[in-house]
């Protein structure tokens, strides 16, 4: 079997084993953190594949669909609620927005390594800091929804 | 093409308006969350589905980057589900709330038929109408049963408001 498919397999075992680590009392948030990014990503995803800025050569249910379903209903929605669970609300200032930066770069870095060595992702008028923008900012509005969704 | 073309504008639209007009704003969490929760399972099960070829989507709003009928499945069913699950009544006798469950699925299907038979925004392949009211019904059973769950326990909701 390819290496690509080895990856796959791995990121879902992954993404997986992170939802078995949220604590249960936060599993609701978990929860809206995952089908909020999951609205975001599928659009935005099929924009960009749409406009021929990004391609993913190997992929899933690959006759129908040029977008990474891996990535966007799964893999990302539950990095985002790990995002959102561990959120460190008390902290300073200083610290969340290092926490936004650790996030982001970390799921960046994961991008360039697997587009520059594998067939998962090809970049075609795409820059790594578009990626590290999006992220970023997928993860700011993720969490402005969650603080709306639980306010009191 | 014009045609299509018109009825996906107005299912933005009226998914727009349906949603704003017969949507409380106190209800507004719990309509958003119906709407993301079906939109999860379409999406789902729809992928499989198209990648088997049991029903497909010639006019479409992303022909390159998915052969899914977006607008319906990103937008317009999710809009709906979002409206029967909250005007569904929780309490009173079984069968009302099977017959309101029932038209509501039945509806839906009826004009998905519609939809396959007079434009090309939907094509059944080896699916029949019956298959499609079985798959609707499934689809929103789910999604009901999953959001229920959500809901179950208000003590509980209470304190992971609190817990953010």
């Amino acid at each position: 079997m390819r290496m690509e498919w080895w990856i796959l397999i791995s990121v879902y075992a992954v993404s997986t084993g992170i939802l078995f680590f949220i604590p249960k009392n936060k599993f609701r948030l978990a929860v809206v953190a995952i089908l909020f990014k999951q609205v975001i990503t599928f659009l935005i995803g099929l924009v960009v594949v749409e406009l021929g800025l990004l391609e993913y050569p190997v992929r899933l249910f690959p006759s129908v669909n040029r977008t990474s379903f891996t990535y966007e209903y799964f893999a990302f929605p539950v990095i985002c609620a790990a995002f959102n669970v561990w959120y460190p609300n008390n902290r300073s200032t200083i610290f969340q927005l290092a926490y936004y930066v650790g996030f982001t770069s970390v799921l960046t870095i994961g991008e360039i390594i697997i587009e520059k060595y594998t067939d998962l992702i090809t970049y075609i008028h795409w820059a790594w800091y578009i990626s590290w923008i999006s992220i970023c900012l997928a993860f700011y509005i993720s969490r402005l929804f969650c603080n709306w969704f639980f306010a009191k | 093409m014009q045609m299509e073309r018109l009825i996906l504008a107005a299912m933005w639209l009226f998914g727009f308006a349906g949603f704003l007009l017969f949507i409380p704003r106190k209800d507004w969490r719990k309509g958003i969350l119906a709407f993301m929760m079906f939109q999860a399972i379409i999406w789902l099960c729809d992928m499989p589905s198209f990648q088997l070829g049991l029903l497909s989507a010639p006019v479409r709003e992303f022909p390159k980057a998915s052969h899914l009928p977006i607008t319906i499945d990103y937008w317009f069913y999710p809009i709906l589900f979002s409206l029967y699950y909250v005007h569904k009544k929780v309490k009173g006798s079984r069968w009302p709330r099977f017959t309101y469950f029932l038209v509501w699925v039945s509806a839906i299907t009826l004009s998905d038929i519609t939809l396959e038979r007079f434009t090309d925004l939907l094509e059944y392949k080896w699916l029949t109408w019956w298959g499609m009211w079985i798959y609707i019904w499934f689809l929103f059973y789910v999604s009901q049963v999953l959001c229920n769950w959500f809901f179950k326990d208000k003590a509980v909701f209470q304190t992971e408001r609190r817990g953010i």
